[in-house]
């Protein structure tokens, strides 16, 4: 009985020192992520704050980001750090962005009040404006909304926007060309 | 040879600069064919005005300010849903009470105009110890040089090379500070 005992409490010392071990080895791996919100966190707050404009969805959407890079490949580092939380956080902003437009949209039109606001009072409606922009860049092709994102609303250079999407500087200063065109286009139709 | 490629790379280089002009001329955005065009077309007017507008509502969306503690709520956030190995880790604890600060640019960027100054300064200085020390020098060599000619051909060689001996060292820049102060 007593070296039943003995050998049970054994086990369970080794036991705990296994857990120890592995939460240690866990902790070292996963480090890379603490580091990762302390050197990219501000810039992806902001990115995140200037596309929702919502601080509660700008956590939510933060927390996402992280969670996503906590599982890549179960725990394994992306080679472009930078890139691929840049690349989530957009992505993750966008659809909440889309989210919440469609449960506007299904409001009754007398509770969204900005429909009522004239034409030249709509046009000085900082609100209005900042609204009907980011309903638009919902709508633009992914190529051109990632590059007008990063470019406008994150102020990355033309090179490091190539880096994180894999493409050439001149390529994505065509595609922020394009996008504009086309945002400018919509807004009109938008009035 | 070297001469010839100086030449051609100047050339090279005017040219260039008139071809940029010119051509900004005649189509930049101030080219006076398109600011005419664009008075007379009320189509490019409406194209113009669309694409201010874009540029506006990007400035609101930069310049609407978020509260203060915003980061330090969402890395809070986050690092509660994190492992809880990592929540524990100290840079977690530091990230949770982080402030935006600004970039390293913006901070310094207050001394610039200072800096410039500084360095305005220290390049005068520097030009200054070189050129004008170093032409002072010369001056002063020339001019000993002069004088021993002088007494050489009014009182002989040997009481001119008793006067000015040979081996009289160029007088350093240290001697000088004297007479600039003066």
């Amino acid at each position: 009985m007593g070296e039943l005992t003995l050998m049970f409490s054994k086990a369970i010392s080794y036991g705990s020192v296994w857990d120890y071990a592995a939460s240690e080895s866990v902790v070292e791996s996963q480090r890379w992520i603490l580091s990762t919100m302390q050197k990219y966190g501000q810039e992806l707050v902001t990115l995140l704050w200037r596309i929702l404009g919502n601080e509660q969805d700008v956590c939510d959407a933060y927390q996402d980001t992280f969670l996503q890079l906590a599982h890549f490949e179960g725990g394994q580092k992306p080679d472009n750090v930078k890139a691929y939380v840049f690349r989530v956080a957009n992505n993750v902003a966008i659809s909440m962005l889309r989210r919440r437009i469609a449960e506007k949209n299904r409001l009754p039109m007398a509770i969204t009040s900005s429909k009522s606001i004239s034409s030249p009072v709509k046009e000085l409606n900082s609100k209005y404006l900042q609204e009907t922009l980011r309903e638009c860049i919902t709508q633009l092709p992914e190529h051109l909304r990632d590059v007008v994102t990063l470019r406008d609303l994150a102020e990355l250079s033309y090179a490091q926007i190539g880096k994180i999407l894999g493409i050439s500087g001149a390529t994505a200063r065509v595609y922020r060309c394009k996008a504009i065109q086309l945002l400018a286009v919509w807004m009109n139709k938008e009035e | 040879m070297k001469m010839t490629e100086m030449k051609t790379k100047n050339k090279c280089r005017r040219i260039r600069a008139w071809l940029y002009s010119t051509i900004s001329r005649s189509f930049g955005p101030e080219a006076n064919w398109l600011n005419d065009h664009i008075m007379r077309c009320p189509r490019c007017q409406r194209r113009l005005v669309s694409c201010g507008k874009v540029n506006l509502a990007l400035s609101f969306m930069k310049s609407q300010p978020h509260e203060l503690d915003l980061l330090m709520r969402a890395n809070t956030q986050t690092i509660a849903v994190l492992k809880h190995s990592l929540r524990s880790e100290l840079k977690a604890q530091k990230l949770e009470t982080k402030l935006p600060e600004p970039k390293m640019l913006e901070r310094y960027s207050k001394y610039g105009h200072s800096l410039v100054n500084l360095a305005a300064c220290i390049v005068i200085l520097l030009l200054m110890k070189i050129g004008v020390f170093s032409s002072m020098g010369q001056f002063h060599n020339q001019g000993q040089r002069v004088m021993k000619q002088y007494y050489a051909r009014q009182v002989g060689e040997d009481l001119a090379d008793e006067v000015f001996p040979k081996d009289t060292k160029p007088p350093s820049s240290s001697n000088y500070r004297g007479f600039t102060n003066a």
